[in-house]
């Protein structure tokens, strides 16, 4: 993304120019918005004598770009996504070899499940609201202004959170936490079978809505909590702090989602607790590091002893400030360009002496 | 350069020059020093300095403030030395215990040591007992809490012939071996020993003192509402737990107290309760001692760091080679304890993260305001520094020059 000091219509200013290019100069004495050529020395020349018809706007040197886009580290950042989401749902098939069957290992003791009894329908509220936030921040992003950046926190965050999760569902299989949960039967070596069943996984998201969780195990810790969390924290940090209706509402989204997960007894009580604490802590930390540039610089900063550091210092090396509230445009719409040419300008060699 | 009441009317023009006030020069022809210093803001409103003067003699003022008291200082540095010389008439002086001052010549007995200014900077690294005793009433608050819901969550831990252990992947992989958790428990009391040597041994005892408790604290506290959520059950047969007291509130309190007394261990027999497996306990203090031994130590001593280490990882494998806990509890137990020890300390080494602000996310915690409590008053990292927890004054056996201070006006 261009910084703040190109005009918005940078990319019209760049269609202006391929087409200025072969035309020529029209001189000063025809009424019309002059086209500049800055390619041509030609023009140049030209322009040196009718210097009336050039105006000169200051461009201030171009500085340091203190958000650069950086497109490629956001595609490695999708790429360590991709991975990690196809990693889970190995992970997940391979636990469900493992789980228990629930006739000799009963649900845990869990103390939500004590108090309040099973809700058939809640677990749809919860993906429902899923969906609804994964949306609202998607189309948030979209208008964002340093998209990459941004981007690339999501992808990075969601990653390494379902490699912990990989890590946690795996050691120890947690049995099931209610007798109305039916898994899918073990296909015990099966291995075409089961990579059907990732393919399934993946394709359908891994909600129970699309038919594609059938799959039981992946307890310790809840993705759906991660979800509903993650994205609730990213849509409240890259939005204007005076939307607080805004706030309120995924706040209420995501908080329901997270309830009604327990009352549907999809998730131990545990499982909920530590996912919270897992994402937010994770969230802050990170966002904390690449917020404080005093932090990258300090010898006292114990947050580089985590394992990720060396990947959180390639994706926010050159990020030096923290990424501003701003917003644009996904798209910058061609009749914007063409309703008034004559207010375009385009930058002119100019190495003459003032 | 002169004192500013000795000046004349020369000196303060050749000081207007200086300052690039000349509006002033013809005004000020007949002011000397004392006058100079006199002046004040009314006078700038009278004529004829109002015509020159164009900010109301603001400028002129500040420079005068900033040349009256850098001839201050100038004339405190040079009093010190003049005091010693010239500055003690004659047969008025105290008896001195070294012998009189005669006159000029001190370099006879006396040895000129420089003293620093004896002005008490407020220290960045207070000593605030009184702190340090909230965060040790909050451990002790957390570690009874935390005994009260182990016995609590004894009530509900499933039986384990009605639910078995859980698959666990380390379980799979290697055995149980039965002496592994005496390793565990030894290597704990070690390591703690260890630490509490070393905390007596640091200088800023009270403020590392303080942190060491509160994080223990919260850990515990994390650890009674993972516990009390949901009741994993026993990791494995071989566990004998302490049959179930249903509402028998003196026999519970009984064991509670016993656990308190013996400090949750196997070893001294007071951990017979099940169902405090997630999260790992002893993790959390293996861990964490190693944590803080390896803060609070210098950086050389990296056969002291590595010892240690290995007394923590040796530790921490035992635990699972006992079948004691879930491969889970352990993870998640490190996970949390390495997470919140450098939260904490990044937090406290860092003035920017110390004030809560849009910009700074670690103030979103819980313990945000508890925190700031504690170290609001530190400023700046603590440094390694050490002491013995009393002085022994009454050591002297070495020979060494005894220096004394001169009370000299």
């Amino acid at each position: 993304m261009a910084s703040g000091e190109h005009p918005d219509s940078g990319d019209c200013t760049v269609d202006h120019l391929h087409s200025g290019m072969e035309g020529a100069f029209i001189p000063s004495t025809v009424k019309t918005c002059p086209v500049h050529n800055p390619d041509s020395t030609r023009g140049f020349q030209k322009g040196i004598n009718q210097h009336n018809d050039y105006v000169e706007i200051p461009v201030p040197e171009s500085q340091v770009n203190l958000l650069p886009s950086e497109w490629w580290k956001t595609v490695i950042a999708f790429f360590y996504a991709a991975f990690n989401l196809v990693l889970t749902t190995i992970v997940i098939t391979m636990v469900h070899e493992r789980v228990p069957p629930k006739e000799s290992y009963p649900p845990l003791p869990d103390k939500f499940f004590d108090y309040i009894d099973r809700v058939q329908w809640a677990f749809t509220v919860t993906e429902i609201n899923g969906i609804v936030l994964l949306t609202i921040w998607l189309i948030q992003l979209l208008f964002f202004k340093y998209r990459s950046i941004v981007i690339r926190r999501f992808f990075f965050l969601i990653g390494t959170l379902y490699l912990y999760r990989c890590v946690t569902m795996y050691v120890t299989t947690l049995p099931v936490p209610g007798m109305h949960m039916n898994c899918a039967p073990k296909l015990q070596g099966d291995t075409q079978a089961k990579l059907q069943r990732v393919l399934r996984l993946i394709s359908g998201g891994g909600l129970s809505m699309t038919n594609s969780h059938l799959l039981c195990g992946d307890f310790l810790y809840s993705g759906h909590t991660v979800m509903l969390t993650l994205t609730y924290l990213f849509i409240k940090e890259y939005s204007p702090r005076s939307f607080w209706w805004y706030h309120l509402l995924c706040w209420l989204l995501s908080a329901v989602g997270v309830v009604c997960i327990l009352v549907a007894h999809e998730h131990y009580t545990v499982d909920v607790v530590v996912a919270y604490f897992i994402t937010s802590r994770l969230f802050w930390w990170y966002h904390t590091m690449a917020n404080l540039q005093t932090l990258k610089c300090s010898p006292n900063n114990y947050l580089t002893n985590t394992w990720w550091n060396p990947v959180f210092t390639l994706f926010e090396r050159n990020v030096q400030t923290s990424v501003q509230c701003s917003y644009s445009w996904p798209i910058t719409w061609p009749p914007s360009c063409l309703k008034s040419p004559c207010k375009t300008y385009s930058m002119v060699q100019s190495t003459r002496d003032e | 350069m002169k004192k500013v009441e000795h000046w004349s009317p020369a000196d303060v023009s050749d000081w207007l020059h200086k300052e690039g006030m000349l509006e002033y020069l013809d005004d000020f022809s007949n002011i000397d020093g004392p006058a100079l210093l006199k002046l004040n803001k009314v006078d700038f409103q009278k004529h004829p300095l109002s015509k020159v003067s164009s900010d109301g003699g603001e400028q002129l003022l500040e420079r005068r403030e900033a040349l009256r008291i850098a001839t201050q200082i100038e004339a405190q540095k040079n009093g010190h030395a003049n005091g010693h010389v010239g500055g003690i008439p004659n047969g008025t002086s105290k008896p001195q215990r070294n012998g009189t001052l005669e006159g000029k010549d001190f370099k006879g007995e006396m040895i000129r040591i420089s003293m620093p200014t004896m002005e008490t900077a407020r220290s960045s690294f207070p000593t605030e007992w009184g702190k340090t005793g909230i965060a040790f009433v909050y451990a002790i608050i957390c570690f009874v809490t935390t005994t009260i819901v182990i016995s609590v969550v004894h009530e509900r831990v499933p039986s384990k012939e009605h639910t078995p252990p859980l698959p666990d992947k380390f379980f799979d992989l290697f055995d149980r071996v039965e002496w592994a958790f005496s390793i565990c428990e030894i290597n704990g009391m070690l390591l703690v020993g260890l630490w509490l040597i070393q905390w007596l041994l640091l200088k800023h005892r009270s403020i590392i003192g303080r942190r060491f408790f509160f994080i223990v604290g919260t850990l515990y506290l994390y650890r009674c509402i993972t516990m009390y959520i949901t009741t994993l059950p026993v990791p494995g047969m071989h566990f004998k737990c302490s049959p179930k007291l249903l509402g028998n509130w003196e026999a519970q309190m009984r064991r509670i107290m016993k656990m308190i007394a013996g400090g949750g261990l196997s070893i001294t027999g007071s951990h017979t309760m099940c169902g405090d497996y997630l999260y790992s306990g002893h993790t959390v203090m293996l861990t964490l001692t190693f944590l803080f031994i390896k803060e609070y130590s210098p950086k050389r001593f990296w056969w002291y760091h590595w010892f240690c280490w290995t007394l923590s990882a040796v530790g921490i494998f035992c635990i699972l080679l006992a079948h004691d806990h879930y491969t889970v509890d352990v993870v998640v137990a490190y996970f949390i304890t390495t997470r919140l020890f450098w939260w904490y300390h990044t937090m406290a080494n860092q003035q920017s993260l110390k004030e809560t602000s849009q910009s700074n996310p670690f103030s979103r915690v819980w313990w945000y305001r508890l925190f700031q409590f504690f170290e609001e008053n530190v400023h700046g990292t603590v440094p390694r520094s050490y002491q013995l927890p009393f002085s022994w004054r009454t050591l002297h056996w070495s020979r060494s020059v005894m220096y004394s201070r001169l009370d000299i006006q």
